[in-house]
């Protein structure tokens, strides 16, 4: 088949700027030109099936067909040369080594705030920030166990990284079902070609929940709000893939400050839950009173030392998009390194200067809610209507210290089958970093894509598909 | 195991084996109003509708049993828990939620029975190709069960759902029977030439034509009838088969606060086992069946109070 080359001034994964293959994509260029039409269409049906088969389907919000619904999945995958993982992984390594840092830091003597790096109002008034975990000592001194990422790669070749997600970053799954996907479909492909294997990402993720707990035997649980959430699917492959039980917050009960689940031999104690609840609806006696997806008396238990939550309460102000341009002051303040990932510009419109900026150069920008996900309420500046812009003036000057802004950055773009054929679109990565004993994580992530040309939303809450990401073990082949 | 867990896997059973019965039932329902004579025709159209007592709920719906009218109600109807989508579907919902208790095969298995079913819904069901619907239930309840007793692990979570499976089949045998035996009676008193198609509905409605033929010959006899499906141990859904099963799964649940369930369901087994055909026709069957329905939703019930009811 054809592939069509990428747009000049954009950093393409396949095509260098004189449209000739990078070295370390030679065999999927010669698999893409040999594969013809129907063969691919064939296995694009195939993968459907067995994805629906698997039940790998995802809930969109607000849209009642929305149950069951499928990722759109890309067979054509994304290649990351070793040199360029090392980097990555390192990056990924001292960032969160940081943001733990910081989080420790923030819940108990505030050096970055009395070293006046990050002003006291940011930190203490950020709707995230949780005062009652202060103090609170907590195993390894760990917040963020799981963190998920987003990275891009802009025109000048460089990883940057677009927002840290040490919530309850979703998607792992993906990444896990969209190899084997490709390994059932492709295998010749796997057996010419040294790809990193990522399947022993539960395994990590298990020891990494096991070790956030000083237990050395410790009972853990993946904890879920339940079949409608968006990401249950994930919920339960993870709780499988690690053996441990997948629980609803009416599964599990607090007794003298211990959390029990309840099982048909009865009250058997938890000491670590993978909570994939946000922290305002995981105990209705200490967040939101109407929620019936946590257990009363979590909290409570959780600050007695009872039960170790992953992530930690109050990890939220770690990636809050106005505390994110300080990331590379924090790498620097707590581990006295130079970053070695490079952050996305980012105007703070608290700033009066900031603000003044974004609302002169408002069509140029890209401009976020401080506190929002999933690519729900943002303006992307190049490609608003006259009337999009009036409205976010508007609420810039209403609400400035809601919002940032920060300058459209070309994402690269990476050879899709679409249905023009096979043609570039832009994507972004996620990988996955955990924090138990040390620092660990698989080679590799969840590639996002968009699949309409010339788009740059890649969530898939907004119709963006997935890839398989492979990163290879040494860069000859 | 969770004990929501345990309750999940013993409905998605529940309702599998529920389906499969209701396929059976209103395939052979169908065949016999063909050969039937006219007059009689509802009253085997009616059948699948007592036996699921839910008589009262089709006319709510439809003005008469019609075969179509049965098969939009019995099979499609979203509108009530006790149509074949309705089951389905509540089996997927029960197989989500246990799905880290479950082998992929039977997660895969049950989960594109949903995704056929959908289709098959949206393509709808005709009185022409019913039968191929209904053998199409059957072959995903066989192939629930192949992947279930082929891939899992045997520990409580297989206990349970073993559980869900029996229990339904005790009910759902003893139902029936009570209900075609009348008719088989009825029919040897008025048309003694269609007594041996009523007799053979009984059967096949059960699984159980061959087991017939293998233990009496072609003899159709009204007591043996009775005694194939209410003592025979080997017959897998017998009433004594059914029992057998679920007392010695009750004994092998890891539990020290199932007495109860176990004393139920142990009681009940012995007086079947040890019973016979004359106490049967003494007692009279229809009081036997009732009996014995009572009795054994004591023990579902039990079973739900033992290891699933949390009260907290």
């Amino acid at each position: 088949m054809l592939i069509q080359t990428p747009d000049q001034g954009l950093f393409d994964e396949l095509f260098d700027q004189d449209n000739k293959v990078r070295p370390h994509c030679r065999m999927l260029e010669q698999w893409l030109i040999n594969s013809d039409e129907t063969l691919i269409a064939e296995k694009r049906r195939e993968a459907d099936v067995l994805f629906q088969r698997l039940g790998i389907t995802f809930n969109v919000y607000g849209e009642d067909q929305g149950a069951d619904r499928l990722i759109p999945f890309d067979l054509i995958p994304r290649v990351i040369s070793a040199s360029d993982w090392h980097k990555l992984q390192s990056g990924l390594r001292q960032r969160v080594q940081a943001l733990n840092r910081f989080l420790f830091d923030i819940y108990h003597d505030y050096d970055i705030v009395k070293a006046g790096v990050i002003s006291a109002e940011q930190v203490f008034a950020n709707p995230q920030y949780q005062p009652g975990m202060q103090a609170l000592k907590l195993p390894r001194n760990l917040y963020c166990h799981i963190a998920g990422i987003d990275l891009i790669r802009n025109n000048d070749g460089d990883f940057y990284v677009l927002e840290d997600n040490l919530r309850c970053p979703s998607g792992v799954s993906y990444m896990l079902e969209n190899r084997r996907m490709m390994m059932r479909l492709f295998p010749e492909l796997f057996a010419h070609s040294p790809v990193a294997p990522v399947e022993h990402y539960p395994n990590l993720l298990g020891e990494t929940l096991r070790a956030a707990s000083l237990n050395p035997n410790p009972t853990v649980v993946v904890l879920t709000p339940g079949r409608f959430n968006s990401a249950y699917f994930e919920h339960a492959f993870l709780a499988r893939q690690m053996g441990v039980e997948l629980v609803e917050g009416a599964d599990l009960f607090v007794h003298q400050n211990k959390v029990y689940m309840k099982t048909t031999v009865g009250p058997q104690q938890v000491d670590v839950i993978y909570r994939r609840i946000d922290d305002d609806f995981l105990d209705p006696l200490a967040g939101n009173p109407d929620s019936m997806l946590g257990v009363p008396g979590l909290y409570s238990a959780y600050r007695t030392g009872n039960v170790v939550l992953t992530n930690a309460m109050g990890t939220g102000v770690g990636d809050d998009k106005s505390i994110y341009p300080y990331v590379p002051d924090m790498i620097r303040f707590y581990l006295d390194e130079e970053p070695i990932l490079k952050n996305v510009p980012t105007w703070q419109c608290r700033k009066k200067k900031d603000l003044q900026y974004v609302l002169d150069h408002l069509p140029e920008l890209v401009v976020k809610e401080a506190q929002g996900a999933g690519g729900y309420g943002m303006l992307i500046g190049p490609k608003a209507s006259k009337k999009e812009l009036a409205t976010f003036r508007d609420l810039l000057k209403a609400r400035p210290q809601d919002y940032i802004a920060q300058p459209t950055l070309s994402l690269s773009t990476c050879p899709t089958f679409v249905d023009e054929g096979i043609a570039p679109r832009h994507l972004d990565l996620r990988p996955f970093v955990l924090s138990g004993k040390k620092i660990q994580m698989v080679p590799g992530g969840l590639t996002r894509v968009a699949l309409k040309k010339g788009s740059l939303v890649v969530n898939s809450s907004q119709g963006g598909g997935t890839k398989d990401t492979w990163v290879l073990e040494d860069d000859l082949c | 195991m969770l004990s929501r867990a345990a309750s999940s896997l013993f409905w998605m059973a529940r309702y599998l084996e529920r389906a499969e019965s209701q396929a059976r039932l209103l395939d052979v329902s169908l065949t016999m109003a063909l050969i039937d004579v006219p007059e009689d025709r509802v009253e085997q159209l009616s059948v699948p509708l007592l036996v699921s007592g839910t008589r009262e709920m089709f006319f709510e719906y439809y003005n008469e049993i019609t075969p179509q009218n049965l098969i939009d109600f019995l099979v499609l109807d979203d509108r009530h828990p006790a149509s074949v989508y309705t089951m389905i579907r509540s089996a997927r919902d029960n197989a989500l939620h246990v799905r880290g208790n479950l082998s992929a095969d039977v997660w895969e298995s049950i989960n594109q029975a949903w995704f056929e079913m959908k289709e098959l819904r949206q393509r709808g069901v005709s009185e022409s190709n019913a039968s191929t619907v209904f053998d199409w239930v059957r072959e995903r309840s066989h192939m629930f069960r192949g992947a279930a007793y082929g891939t899992l692990l045997r520990n409580d979570a297989f206990h349970f759902l073993r559980l869900g499976t029996f229990l339904e089949r005790a009910d759902t045998t003893a139902r029936v029977l009570d209900i075609r035996y009348v008719m088989a009676m009825k029919a040897m008193e008025e048309h003694p030439t269609q007594s041996f198609f009523e007799w053979t509905a009984v059967l096949h409605s059960l699984a159980a034509f061959e087991a017939y033929q293998n233990t009496y010959g072609h003899n159709l006899d009204p007591m043996n009838v009775a005694e194939l499906l209410i003592l025979e141990p080997d017959v897998p859904r017998s009433l004594r088969g059914c029992l057998q099963e679920i007392a010695s799964l009750l004994e092998e649940i890891e539990s020290d606060t199932a007495r109860r369930s176990r004393r139920l369901a142990s009681s009940l087994y012995a007086n079947i086992r040890y019973g016979d055909r004359e106490y049967i026709a003494e007692r009279g069957l229809h009081e036997y069946l009732v009996d014995f329905l009572e009795r054994i939703q004591g023990i579902a019930g039990q079973i739900r109070n033992d290891f699933m009811g949390w009260k907290q």
